[in-house]
């Protein structure tokens, strides 16, 4: 492992895990003299009685001012703006976000508008705009993928723009991570694939991009042994609860690695696919992973050979010659959704052609693949990527994972 | 207070007026890229008007301003940030930093990866800002430096590479 000259790692998040952590709570609240919170969460959440679990690990200790579960799947400004509003209204002086990425991100929006008492989210976004600690937020995940509860990240979506606005700062890291299993007990098999392999891509990228670090690559590492370990025996049995801590612990592992080495063009394309057809970013995630190794290949050949460790094992490592070890990591996160499709009997798409919405239709229509490459270019985190990325290469790969080809690696410009 | 001898920082005034030059230099050939490669044209099409954005570095400068304005046209507005509306700001957090930058020991992206620089404004203009940036050094570095300031030397075609290059060159010069 070659040591940057420079490099920073920072997670301040505490984080209680265990079969019993919602009981925790009340007691972290308290120590945080924080004992009116407010609730943000969503209505799939509500509706799978999560929120009723949640109050029952609460018992009556604290009192929780209100319970806001209209977060829609893609977290955006005006959500972030409303909530703030009732934050004010119910006098709360501290946040429980219970749900996945969007609501952990509407959460740490709402948080920047009543910590700063300001009305202008925008005027926040980007790197290290906030200069106050915030409000006590507490993260309650109810998926194992997107490592929000200890990242000092969120993404929240500018409707009026089509794209996604990209909030990075210490300050966003929330004050506690609660992992417990009941929360992911009852997730569907197609959201427990696409959000562990969301998990698995924060983790690859952690280890490739340019900011990766010793620190974010051992978490990194760790992350990608527990998901492909525990994704496929959750997936058949999805009542395993030692099964589905670990995949909450990776993701969350796999959280604080991309929060301290930041993420690159599989979330580039990932975002803009997600901003510009509203297409769920797990999804995204898991079908561009494959393509961001393959195109990065020829600059990060040895980084990628040691994924094959912690993806697939000391067997087959070591059976794999070391120069075939990389594509062979490639190969196994293809093999990986191939799989993830079966079990979940197609749910789980494996190219951007496939994705579809729950009425049938499909959520990227090839004729926006140009505009989603545009788009592209205006996500930051593709300053974070090794190999760089024009229109070109955008449009490229996004058309070979549209596609479900292997992507042609003589297209790619190497300089 | 009297106990204590009250002492000055120390300045690396070479280190200071090299990167003054170089953002100087800088700043008038993004004005002249802006004029003559399509490249270069195209992003700052993307911008809106009266846009101005500011490379430099904490807490004092050197600065570099550039900016588009009423009707479209890119200038060089020097090296003060004072009684200016700055837009976009990428700021380096201490000169050294951008020392490390201007003489090729690291290049932008890997600064910014090893969280080295503020960017202050909207995101996507950043990033076009980034690639004028890149195409600019490439315009004005031999290739073995260049490669070290970006992520991908480009295979521009010949008249880019020679008679767009030039131009660049004589216009930063004379401050076209």
């Amino acid at each position: 492992m070659v040591i940057p000259d420079y490099y920073e790692f920072g997670s301040r998040t505490h984080i209680m895990a265990g079969y019993d952590a919602l009981e925790q709570i009340p007691g972290l609240l308290s120590s945080m003299d924080a004992q009116n919170p407010m609730v943000i969460t969503d209505q799939g959440v509500s509706r799978a009685g999560l929120v009723d679990i949640l109050l029952q690990a609460l018992d009556s200790r604290i009192t929780i001012k209100t319970i806001q579960d209209d977060v829609p799947a893609d977290s955006d400004l005006i959500t972030v703006h409303t909530l703030a509003g009732q934050y004010r209204k119910y006098g709360c002086n501290a946040i429980i976000a219970l749900g996945g990425g969007s609501v952990m991100d509407t959460a740490k929006g709402v948080n920047i508008l009543v910590s700063a008492s300001s009305d202008n989210l925008l005027a926040f976004s980007g790197a290290n705009a906030l200069t106050h600690a915030l409000n006590p937020l507490v993260a309650v995940p109810t998926t194992a993928g997107t490592g929000s509860e200890v990242t000092r990240v969120a993404v929240i979506s500018d409707p009026d723009n089509l794209r996604k606005l990209l909030f990075t700062s210490g300050f966003l890291m929330p004050d506690a991570a609660v992992l417990d299993p009941r929360m992911t007990l009852t997730l569907p098999a197609p959201v427990t694939a696409a959000t562990a392999m969301d998990a698995l891509s924060h983790a690859v990228e952690a280890c490739l991009c340019l900011g990766r670090n010793p620190l974010s690559t051992a978490h990194a590492h760790e992350a990608i042994a527990l998901i492909s370990q525990h994704l496929l025996p959750v997936i058949l049995q999805p009542d395993h609860k030692p099964g589905r801590l670990a995949l909450a612990t990776g993701a969350a592992l796999a959280g604080m690695a991309f929060s301290n080495s930041m993420v690159g063009m599989v979330h580039t394309l990932g975002h803009s696919v997600g901003s510009v057809c509203h297409a769920p970013h797990g999804t995204c995630m898991a079908v561009l992973l494959p393509y961001g190794m393959a195109y990065n290949l020829h600059k990060t050949q040895p980084l990628l050979a040691d994924l094959l460790l912690p993806m697939a094992g000391a067997d087959v490592y070591a059976r794999t010659p070391p120069a075939d070890r990389a594509q062979k990591a490639i190969d196994w996160v293809n093999r990986m959704n191939q799989r993830l499709h079966q079990v979940t009997a197609g749910a789980h798409a494996v190219c951007l052609r496939e994705m579809k919405s729950q009425d049938g239709k499909s959520l990227v229509p090839g004729h926006l693949l140009p505009k989603i490459a545009h788009t592209a270019l205006g996500d930051g985190s593709i300053f974070y990527n090794p190999e760089d990325l024009d229109y070109d290469d955008c449009l490229m790969v996004l058309e070979a994972a549209f596609n479900g080809a292997p992507l042609d690696l003589s297209r790619v410009k190497k300089g | 207070m009297t106990d204590f001898m009250e002492i000055s920082p120390g300045r690396h005034h070479r280190k200071r007026l090299y990167l003054s030059c170089m953002l100087w230099f800088f700043g008038r050939a993004v004005q002249a890229a802006a004029r003559v490669d399509d490249g270069v044209k195209s992003e700052f099409a993307a911008m809106p008007d009266n846009f101005t954005f500011c490379l430099g570095a904490f807490p004092s400068g050197p600065y570099m301003v550039v900016g588009k304005d009423s009707l479209g046209r890119v200038r060089h507005l020097g090296s003060s940030i004072a009684d200016r509306t700055i837009h976009l700001h990428m700021m380096f957090k201490n000169p050294a930093l951008l020392f490390r930058v201007f003489s090729f020991q690291e290049s932008t992206p890997v600064a910014n990866a090893r969280n080295r620089l503020y960017v202050h404004g909207d995101v996507p203009q950043a990033c076009a800002v980034v690639r004028i940036m890149d195409m600019v050094q490439v315009f004005l570095l031999p290739k073995f430096l260049a490669k070290r300031a970006v992520k991908r030397y480009p295979a521009w075609p010949l008249k880019r590479r020679t008679l767009v290059r030039a131009q660049v060159y004589v216009r930063a010069f004379a401050g076209l």
